[in-house]
């Protein structure tokens, strides 16, 4: 593919949906129609043309482009090479099902308008992030979904959602702050933040450890890292639950994004595992993973308990890049897709039964297996899959972080693993056993009677709600079933791009 | 990912290339799957599927049979998840798969007169026929992720079944069954990723020299697996709860076949996996001996603890998970002796897998016949049951048939797998002549008598004495089930009869193929039952058996309950259950929330900050408020002055208006003079005006006269041209009526008609032609 091409592709990819929010903005006053199918065919349009540029990437090529120069050596810059293109064409993709989710999902809800149009901005902007060609415009795309997410997060504009934004929004500009600083320090030290330079700083020093924290402190709050997650419990079961799917599913992958462009371009493996700062975060990837999971299990509301759950399977991730080897960074790469399955099904599923019956203690979820079979069913399919249970996708992701670790001599991060696993086992199979297996509320009176068949009372979500919670769950499904998936090969292919150091 | 596995076991055996054992797995997990869709009327239709099903993989199993003694079957799906699918059938694995084939045919058949008196027929099944499938995949299983893969598969569906009831008790006992399940998975997990991490594969082949310093890490990792799959105590407390809350055709398999899945796993990894290529070495034979010694002792705790245990149930089908407990403990003693004396260990590695092949037989087949008790009676207490025997003879039989051979009398099936254990473990205590291997063979043997007395407890409670008046009614047994019950009866006759033929067809070359050799195996190749030599030992089991049971049974010894504290669940489960569960979820909570408090605190400590900084800001402001106040008073000052200079101003102002007022006065005097000779000379005008008015009035006169005049001749001028009127009117007509007679010679003529718009047109034309014509013969007129 030609440069040029490459070229008009990223800035469409990039401005199509932010110039096409003001327009469903617009639209909404001709129609409600018009404004949410011009949501949906924007995100798939998005989505298609992310697709277009995989004959570009897929040899390891990379792009870059300078577009203007704000300071001198301080450029906003394009950039495509394989992990910008997995994870831009996994959010599309993810953006694009819940759209048209959203479609009847927002139906019952209020400012809808709004909605719709912070959705497709925040979808341009999130591309914005992984197309950035240097840290600067890195920073400005981070800054504006982060900011206009926001208005996602208080959608409902109760009392709590408007504390949850409150602090979603003050956490949000301290890492933002701190990511600022360590743009400066690095610009201080090597002279340009541009990703094409490759390893900036070269050797350890105290500025470049606080530019290191400062970026740990930046991207690990997005990501959820303990000690920076307080956010996340809050701000993501309050936003409708198309936007959680999207938050937690999406956007929290932003911040591990740029944790690896900061370790692999700013930084080099070499230099972190040679000053120890991968402990850093081995440590706190393995406090946010067994927090996460341990309070996960004493949440009672089923989007709190999902969202505690985002915040140890993003330690996963975090724990596979402080692993830093080949197959650990296959193996976080591939959980980011993973997890971004399997979370959205979780949370479109819990959305979808919210939705229906209004019920979202999980104490008042029992037998709703029988009303809502498939919904429940995908469900069941995501959680085996973040147990870990072959065959599906999840398995392949611990799997391969397992052995990252045992490659690296670190036997502890396995049992770590397991654990998590195990308790991933207890906080979600009391949902579906349940779900499926328990008499709703207000039907247990025949238990002495043997000869009861179970009665199925179906009352599905529409269609376009199931559809995209069922393609998401076969997803689970294909990219663990499947050798040689498009999802693990170019893992493995940004695994070996990122620790050949830019090239394959 | 992995290649397939290098030949080890045999470099002589050849390798078989067949797709059979995936289709063996295959075909149950599709059908399984598909039978839930059935519609609810088609019960023979679905019953029809479930049995054609077994049958399937029956056959495919069978087929497999003759390759057995001369190789092994492999299939590789390479393209199947990232690391592949492999199977890979050898002699060992064909017993198991014959056994679980065999057996869950039998199950399928006796579900269908069983299950016509339960609820929910289409999940039961679906999951029935699924879990072969996964079964089955545990033992054709090539490698320990294949195994893996299906073990969980297994685990998972299996629990459907436990649950079958759906009520309270069952609820209970399939949560703990999953969990405990999922926990054994990981473990299991946790090994294979060890085990692949040192030697880059996980094939079943030796690999102990390889594993280096983490091969007590697997191997533990691997016994926990697998043991709680298998019921090894301390593993096993899921047990006694899951099997009697199953419907029993899924009891009888639970007990029957799927704990053995555990056996098989660590009959794979303690005789393969642990077991080195060559002659091992002697650091090698240590270790082996002390792991090997382990596992003995499991098997040897397992197997007391659980006959102990069952020896105080009043519950039916809870006895028979208790024994189940018990006798997975023979095999993992039988398969600790086999590690322990490595190369020589022939004897017990075919004991062990005798006991398996026997155990699926009785137990599965014991728990049909409780079954078909309960499904009548709907009693699983043994103190409201008797004399069963005379309301169902054929059950009686049958199951007294099952209970001779588990208590392992001389013709039937449980004497020769017991006796070679045993005789095993004289072995072992001769070769090394060790204290601890000595009390193992005592706890054998008084465990065999203790089996002896908790099934003649059982036997007497369900069959024996009279009749309970509720149960007395006839019971008429449907043809597959007494089918099922007979078959098994056979079946532990004809193996308790000829037990030679399995030793020498099957359990000697699978010895082989482990390459025993020694004196165990010459004591195998010709092994005589009936001999004074066994017979002696089952003798002193059935000696002390009578020993115990008699004054037990007289003074209800065996109706004791343990109390709670004393259970295993009591003792290690719910504390440690409890207190980490309590540890996680609270230091999580309290990290959690102190994080979070930490946050708000430190927004209130910056609040205050911000208090104390707008405090200095309000002062400030205070401080510019007051100057502005001082300045306002300056200001007012100053607008004093102003305002005095204005009144100033305003009384000279007064003096000012006071001269003018003056200067007005004589103004108006002077207005007055000039008013006064105006007057005089409006007069003066006044009079002027009149003498013109009479001017004007002369002039009116005149003017009347004149109009009078033109009136007239305007009167004259009417009526002349009312005379030209009528005569262009009378003209008018004449021209009209000849225009009439005109267009009516017009019309006559030109059939067309003549619109007015052609009319002006044509005459347009006309006249251009016309003139066209006039100005050619003007103009050439000149020249002619």
């Amino acid at each position: 593919m030609d440069s040029a091409r490459v070229m008009f592709l990223l800035m469409f990819i990039v401005f199509f949906p932010i110039l096409m929010a003001p327009v469903i903005f617009y639209a909404c006053r001709y129609s409600v129609r018009i404004r949410d199918s011009l949501a949906v065919v924007t995100s798939g349009i998005t989505f298609l043309a992310t697709l277009t540029l995989y004959p570009a990437v897929s040899g390891g090529e990379v792009y870059h482009y300078s577009l203007f120069e704000v300071l001198p050596n301080l450029a906003i810059s394009m950039r495509i090479d394989i992990l910008s293109f997995c994870l831009a064409s996994l959010a599309s993709l993810v953006w694009f099902l819940c759209a048209i989710y959203s479609v009847d999902y927002m139906a019952k809800e209020h400012a809808c308008s709004r909605y719709y149009t912070v959705f497709i901005f925040t979808l341009g902007s999130c591309l914005g992030i992984f197309f950035a060609g240097d840290l600067f415009t890195l920073f400005v795309f981070f800054e504006l979904m982060s900011l206009i997410a926001y208005l996602l997060v208080v959608h409902e504009e109760t009392e709590e959602a408007m504390k949850a934004g409150y602090k979603y929004l003050v956490m949000t500009i301290i890492g933002g702050l701190a990511l600022f600083f360590g743009i400066i320090i690095v610009f201080e030290l090597g002279g340009t933040v541009s990703l094409a330079a490759g390893h900036i700083i070269g050797e350890s020093s105290v500025l470049a450890l606080l530019a290191f924290i400062c970026f740990l402190i930046g991207f690990g709050m997005k990501a959820g890292m303990f000690p920076l997650h307080v956010w996340l419990p809050d701000a993501h079961p309050v936003a409708p639950s198309p936007a959680s799917a999207l938050l937690s599913g999406i956007m929290l992958k932003t911040g591990a994004y740029g944790l690896m462009r900061v370790i692999f371009h700013v930084f080099s493996p070499e230099l972190i595992k040679g000053a120890g700062w991968d402990l850093i975060l081995g440590i706190l990837a393995v406090i946010t993973i067994m927090l996460g999971s341990a309070v996960a299990l004493t949440q009672e509301d089923i989007k709190r308990r999902l969202a505690y759950s985002s915040i140890s399977q993003l330690g996963y991730v975090l724990l596979g890049l402080s692993i830093l080897n080949s197959n650990a960074i296959t193996g976080a790469t591939f959980h980011i897709f993973s997890h971004a399955f399997m979370k959205s099904v979780l949370f479109l599923a819990a959305g979808s039964i919210i939705w229906k019956t209004g019920r979202r203690k999980i104490a008042d979820l029992k037998g709703i297996g029988r009303q809502m079979p498939v919904t429940l069913g995908c469900f069941s399919l995501a959680a085996i899959a973040m147990i870990g249970i072959p065959p599906l996708n999840g398995f392949l992701s611990k799997w391969t972080l397992a052995l990252g670790a045992l490659d690296a001599g670190m036997p502890i991060y396995v049992l770590v693993l397991l654990i998590s696993s195990l308790l991933n086992a207890l906080y979600y199979l009391p949902i579906i056993i349940p779900g499926f297996f328990e008499a709703p509320p207000g039907e247990e009176q025949e238990e002495d009677d043997h000869h009861h068949e179970i009665k199925f009372d179906i009352q599905e979500a529409t269609p376009k709600m199931l559809i995209p919670v069922i393609i998401l769950a076969l997803c689970t499904v294909f990219f663990g079933l499947t050798p040689n998936n498009i999802a693990y090969a170019l893992s493995q292919l940004t695994s070996a791009f990122l620790l050949g150091g830019g090239t394959l | 990912m992995f290649a397939a596995a290098p030949e080890h076991l045999h470099s002589a055996d050849q390798l078989y290339y067949s797709s059979l054992p995936l289709w063996a797995t295959l075909i149950p997990l599709a059908a399984g799957i598909a039978i839930y869709f059935f519609k609810g009327s088609w019960e023979n239709a679905r019953k029809l599927a479930a049995l054609a099903t077994c049958l399937f993989s029956l056959g495919c199993v069978v087929w497999m049979l003759p390759l057995m003694f001369t190789g092994v079957v492999c299939f590789d799906l390479v393209n199947f998840m990232q690391l592949g699918l492999f199977f890979r059938l050898d002699l060992i694995g064909w017993v198991f798969a014959f056994l679980i084939t065999v057996v869950w045919t039998l199950a399928t058949i006796f579900s269908f007169a069983y299950m016509d008196l339960e609820h929910n027929r289409p999940r039961y099944y679906s999951v029935l026929i699924f879990t072969l499938g996964a079964t089955l995949g545990v033992v054709l299983a090539g490698d320990f992720f294949t195994l893996f893969l299906f073990f969980e598969l297994m685990t998972l569906s299996s629990f459907i079944l436990v649950i079958h009831e759906q009520d309270g008790e069952a609820m209970k006992a399939g949560i703990l069954y999953l969990y405990l399940g999922i926990a054994g998975g990981l473990c299991l997990l946790f090994g294979i990723l060890m085990l692949f991490s040192a030697t880059g594969s996980v094939d079943m082949i030796p690999a102990l020299e390889q594993l280096g310093t983490m091969r007590t890490g697997i191997f533990v990792c691997f016994m926990i697996g697998f043991g709680i799959k298998a019921g090894l105590v301390p593993l096993h407390i899921w047990l006694p709860q899951a099997h009697p809350v199953a419907p029993s055709p899924a009891s009888a398999l639970l007990s029957g076949i799927m704990i053995k899945t555990g056996a098989y796993g660590i009959l794979r990894v303690s005789l393969i996996l642990f077991s080195t290529p060559d002659q091992p070495g002697a650091a090698d034979a240590a270790y082996l001996f002390n792991t090997g010694g382990a596992v003995m002792w499991v098997g040897i705790v397992t197997m007391f603890l659980g006959a102990l245990m069952a020896l105080l149930q009043s519950n039916m089908k809870r006895i028979l998970a208790y024994s189940s407990v018990s006798q997975i403990g023979y095999i993992a003693a039988g398969l600790g002796v086999a590690m322990m004396m490595g190369i020589e260990g022939g004897m017990g590695f075919a004991g062990a897998v005798y006991h398996i092949i026997n155990h699926a037989f009785f137990k599965a087949g014991l728990f049909m016949m409780v079954g078909t008790i309960y499904i009548y009676t709907h009693e699983l207490d043994m103190s409201r049951l008797g004399g069963m025997f005379r309301k169902m003879p054929l059950v009686g039989l049958t199951f007294l048939v099952a209970a001779f051979g588990i208590a392992g009398i001389p013709g039937f099936n449980g004497y020769p797998s017991k006796t070679l254990v045993h005789d095993a473990m004289l072995i072992a205590i001769k070769d090394y002549d060790l204290f601890h291997i000595a009390l193992a063979e005592k706890i054998f043997v008084l465990t065999s008598a203790l089996t002896i007395c908790y099934f003649a407890k059982l036997f007497r409670g369900v069959f024996l004495g009279p009749v309970p008046e509720k149960l007395d009614r006839q019971y008429p047994l449907p043809l597959s089930v007494k089918f099922v019950l007979t078959g098994f009866a056979l079946v532990i006759i004809a193996i308790g009869l000829f037990p030679n033929l399995i030793l020498e067809r099957l359990l000697v070359p699978a010895s082989e193929m482990l390459r025993y050799e020694g004196y165990g195996m010459d004591h195998l190749y010709h092994f005589h039952f009936f001999e004074w030599h066994p017979l002696e030992a089952m003798l002193i089991v059935v000696v002390i058996a009578v020993l115990i049971y008699l004054p037990g049974a007289y003074r209800g010894w065996f109706n004791w309950k343990p109390p709670y504290w004393l259970s295993i669940h009591a003792l290690i489960y719910q504390p440690v259950t409890h207190y980490l569960m309590k540890f996680a979820s609270r230091t999580g909570v309290v990290l959690d929330s102190s994080v979070d408090e930490a946050y708000n605190r430190s927004g209130k400590i910056a609040r205050n900050w911000a208090g104390y900084i707008a405090n200095v800001d309000s002062g400030i402001d205070r401080f510019y408020s007051q100057s502005g106040k001082a300045a306002r008073k300056l200001a007012d000052r100053t607008s004093d002055m102003d305002s005095s200079i204005d009144s100033f101003y305003e009384k000279s102002g007064e003096v000012a208006r006071g001269l003018a007022d003056r200067s007005r006065d004589m103004d108006s005097k002077l207005d007055e003079f000039y008013e006064r000779s105006a007057k005089k000379a409006r007069e003066l005008a006044d009079r002027s005006s009149d003498l013109d008015s009479a001017l004007d009035e002369a002039y009116r006169k005149t003017g009347a006269a004149a109009q009078k005049l033109a009136r007239q001749t305007t009167d004259i001028d009417r009526a002349l041209n009312i005379v030209y009127d009528q005569a262009g009117k009378k003209t008018r007509e004449q021209v009209e009526k000849r225009l009439a007679a005109k267009d009516e010679k017009k019309s006559l003529f030109d059939r067309a008609k003549w619109t007015t718009k052609n009319l002006s047109f044509d005459t347009l034309l006309m006249v251009l032609v016309l003139g066209a014509v006039l100005f050619i013969v003007f103009y050439f007129s000149r020249y002619l």
